[in-house]
């Protein structure tokens, strides 16, 4: 059911999405870049959780619509399940998924070149910016977790953790 | 797995022929004439700096296509010797051997030109150098943090070719 598009078409327009906004129109400012990412994400989402609850009875709990996030929304978007969830029982999950589809393409530069900085400085500076650049990718991943759960009556934060590329966590906080 | 570098050849290959063999290594040229990728697998001999050996590589190149095409015997119409050809069009060589290397040519109709040099005894390399180009299309082109035209500094593409390379001697 619904029509289908090529992978590769969405993945550039992700791409040049970010790119557009990061180097372009928020050039100075990467924390409203990440907040307009966040906000298209969040539309996506919410349209998606409407369109694949269509013929589900409403959720029961904050896990039950957890779980279906996990397994049938992932599905649908990424072919694939999450792969591992954990929570503390008190309104976080962790939802990680060990081969994330929009970063499964991303690598990174082997070798950093040192100009005349220091080694440790160096280090932890090209670690850092390592560091920075998935999580503006990942923004609008977050968003889309964001807005299917406000679609199913669950208010939440996300924020996403790629210390091991290309494996990814989503921390989900649900509010009170 | 065994690291495939430094001074080791494939075992193949007898040992006689290992001194002043220049062995593997592999250029990615873009239209515009940057070197995109210099990989070296095994080059015991270094003539020149890289920046002459990469001009070297792609005007040897740009000459060969252009003569091959002029030279072409089944060819109706011949332009004028030097004259630019779309990639694609006209015919072009796509390997040349000596008695110490092979080297291996593919040319992509967006103008992306791969080279690859292994020792004289491999095979056709044609299908090799499109799986390569696919590598290139995969973990290059859709690689968010790449620009086009810049230098390729992607870990996952230079771990798949590694890997691939070896593989095929």
């Amino acid at each position: 059911m619904g029509r289908e598009v090529s992978e590769s078409c969405v993945d550039s327009l992700l791409t040049e999405m970010v790119s557009m906004y990061c180097n372009r129109l928020y050039a100075n400012k990467p924390e409203l870049a990440a907040s307009r990412i966040d906000a298209i994400g969040y539309q996506v989402g919410h349209q998606l959780s409407e369109r694949y609850t269509m013929e589900r009875p409403r959720f029961t709990d904050h896990l039950d619509a957890i779980k279906f996030i996990c397994k049938d929304f992932w599905s649908e978007l990424f072919k694939k399940q999450i792969d591992n969830l954990k929570t503390n029982h008190r309104g976080t999950f962790v939802l990680q998924d060990n081969r994330f589809r929009w970063l499964s393409r991303m690598s990174l530069d082997p070798s950093p070149e040192n100009g005349d900085v220091p080694q440790e400085n160096s280090e932890a500076a090209a670690e850092n910016k390592a560091a920075q650049v998935p999580n503006m990718h990942l923004h609008f991943s977050c968003g889309v977790i964001k807005g299917a759960l406000h679609n199913l009556g669950i208010a939440c934060a996300v924020s996403a953790d790629t210390s091991h590329l290309p494996a990814c966590s989503f921390v989900v906080r649900i509010k009170p | 797995m065994q690291f495939f570098g430094g001074t080791e050849i494939s075992p193949s290959l007898p040992a006689a022929t290992a001194s002043g063999n220049n062995g593997h290594m592999m250029y990615v040229f873009n239209r515009n004439g940057i070197c995109l990728l210099y990989r070296e697998w095994n080059r015991p001999l270094h003539t020149l700096n890289a920046q002459q050996d990469h001009k070297l590589m792609f005007g040897l190149l740009f000459s060969l296509k252009s003569l091959t095409a002029k030279m072409d015997p089944t060819s109706v119409e011949k332009g004028n010797l030097g004259v630019p050809q779309l990639p694609g069009q006209g015919c072009s060589f796509h390997s040349f051997r000596t008695n110490t290397y092979k080297l291996s040519f593919m040319e992509s109709p967006s103008g992306i030109k791969l080279i690859l040099i292994t020792h004289p005894r491999t095979g056709d390399l044609r299908e090799s150098l499109k799986y390569i180009y696919n590598l290139y299309v995969e973990y290059v082109v859709k690689n968010p943090l790449y620009t086009p035209g810049t230098p390729i500094r992607c870990e996952l593409f230079n771990t798949a070719l590694d890997q691939y390379v070896r593989s095929i001697s």
